[in-house]
């Protein structure tokens, strides 16, 4: 297998402050401040109503499984198989993506309620789901 | 469309898995494109339009090698695998608006010997449309490639409408059978049961190693013109009865969509059969973008020839086999003939219409519907007729 790096975001000047809330282990959203539309992929525009302004709210961190995939076939150098990624509807309406922390004969599926833990990494902190006792 | 495009000329290279191929992708669109020229009986210097692929040589590269002194419009669909039949109907625009006579779209890869496309997407996420919200949202997940996006929405589906393993199978094992009829088509001589699918490794679940599309080097081509051009060339046109493509909601991120389920293709089938004044119904057979079984079952529900939640039971039976009610991809696709970016799909649709295709013709086909499926579910669909 090719010789790549482990993938990490990339910030940009919208993004800065979304990847450092998170170093910080927030998990934080875009909310519009005219139609209070929630917004998960960072922007600058509300797609709803094309306003530019915005505040950050922090997430609960909690939400519910609404769909995963279990890779076992590895892709990329640096993931290695078996990790379960999963796509978690939050209580704030984002569907939000990370990987599943969890004992491997945890009974995890669709439907199945998490919270956000966090892993560091030198170059970001990452969100990780565990699920909820 | 009151004055059709028509599709005049087919071409294709050969379709291999050979690491050591010695072809480049700038010869295998070349041989591609000079046997769509000369299947369609026109000279060379006729070609006023390229529509070359986002992948592989470019239009100054190709018309240069080609010895094209002089097009007259040109272009690149940036849409994935949904490229090649919005290509066709860039192409069909061109020429029946008078900006240019004789269009060639080719697309290509070495999608074996050079361009994995893991290696890509892991080097470099600008290749697709929404690739900083891979980069970012995605890739540092572990999601690092289409079967891993893609299994997300396909789990979601079996959750919300049982669709089962058992009936992915049932498409894996229609392509293969059909590849087993066509001399081209890479998965020849490999034939599959539902055993032997389901004993595949799984990939990212619920893909299994069988429910992914191959990995080819090839390319393939076709030469569009006006329906009033064609009667002039060698072969019997095929029609382009209506086209269309679009976007799902965000485009750019496949997660966040109100409807999990939709596509490009929810609103662009519509549309296209709209154009043609066709129901879905009376379709002869379906070329489906074929990257993952679900996709095509996804496709199968959202071009609208069956509910949504139903496709898992159409696919069942034989259904989708030649000899059942909508045999899909004839020739094998992406699943067990080639995987050329979907230009073959294009290709075996124009073969069907002419009924050139031997003991895999579907008999009497009159019309037939080539699908396109891109990056993060753009979609595009084309009505042919004979
Ligand atoms: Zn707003």
């Amino acid at each position: 297998m090719s010789d790549f790096p482990r993938p990490f975001p990339a910030r940009d000047r919208d993004t800065a402050p979304f990847w450092e809330a998170q170093d910080n282990h927030i998990l934080q959203f875009q909310k519009c401040s005219q139609c209070a539309h929630i917004r998960y992929v960072v922007g600058p525009l509300c797609p709803e109503c094309r306003s530019f302004d915005f505040g950050w709210i922090a997430s609960s961190g909690r939400g519910t499984i609404y769909s995963f995939t279990v890779v076992r076939h590895q892709t990329h150098p640096a993931f290695e198989p078996p990790y379960t990624v999963l796509l978690v509807e939050m209580e704030e309406g984002p569907r939000v993506i990370a990987q599943l922390r969890a004992p491997e004969d945890a009974d995890v599926g669709i439907g199945t309620r998490v919270h956000v833990e966090w892993e560091d990494h030198e170059q970001q902190s990452l969100p990780v789901f565990v699920p909820e006792a | 469309m009151r004055d059709n495009a028509c599709i005049v000329g087919i071409g294709e290279s050969a379709y291999t898995r050979d690491a050591e191929s010695p072809a480049s992708v700038l010869s295998n669109q070349l041989r591609a494109a000079t046997n769509a020229i000369a299947d369609a009986g026109l000279e060379t210097s006729r070609i006023d339009c390229l529509i070359p692929s986002q992948y592989g040589p470019s239009t100054e590269e190709l018309a240069a090698n080609l010895g094209i002194a002089s097009l007259r419009f040109a272009t690149t669909v940036h849409m994935g695998g949904a490229a090649a039949v919005t290509s066709v109907q860039t192409a069909a625009m061109a020429v029946t608006s008078g900006y240019a006579d004789y269009a060639l779209v080719v697309t290509g890869w070495n999608g074996y010997s050079a361009t994995r496309t893991r290696n890509v997407l892991a080097s470099n996420t600008s290749v697709i449309p929404g690739g900083d919200i891979a980069r970012d949202y995605y890739m540092p997940y572990g999601l690092t490639v289409p079967a891993q996006w893609y299994a997300l929405i396909a789990r979601r589906h079996m959750h919300e409408f049982g669709t089962t393993a058992e009936q992915l199978g049932a498409i894996a094992l229609a392509m293969r059978r059909h590849a087993q009829l066509n001399g081209r088509a890479v998965m020849r001589e490999r034939a599959m049961t539902i055993e032997d699918y389901l004993a595949s490794p799984v990939i990212a679940h619920p893909y299994r190693l069988f429910d992914c599309c191959l990995e080819t080097d090839g390319a393939a081509a076709v030469v569009v013109t006006s329906a009033e051009r064609a009667h002039d060339l060698a072969q019997p046109p095929v029609r382009v009865l209506g086209a269309a493509s679009a976007h799902p909601y965000p485009a750019d991120d496949i997660t966040n969509r109100r409807d999990i389920f939709e596509t490009g293709l929810t609103r662009a089938a519509p549309r296209a059969f709209a154009m043609a004044d066709i129901d879905p119904a009376d379709v002869d057979f379906a070329q489906i973008y074929d990257c993952f079984t679900f996709e095509v079952l996804q496709q199968i529900e959202e071009a609208g020839f069956c509910a949504r939640g139903e496709g898992g039971a159409f696919v069942e039976g034989g259904r989708i086999e030649l000899g059942g009610d909508l045999p899909v991809n004839t020739h094998g696709g992406l699943l067990s003939e080639a995987h050329v970016l979907g230009m073959n799909h294009v290709v075996e649709a124009v073969r069907q219409l002419r009924g050139g295709c031997g003991e895999r013709q579907v008999p009497d086909a009159e019309v037939g519907v080539v699908t396109g499926w891109g990056d993060f579910g753009d979609g595009s669909i084309a009505v042919l007729g004979r």
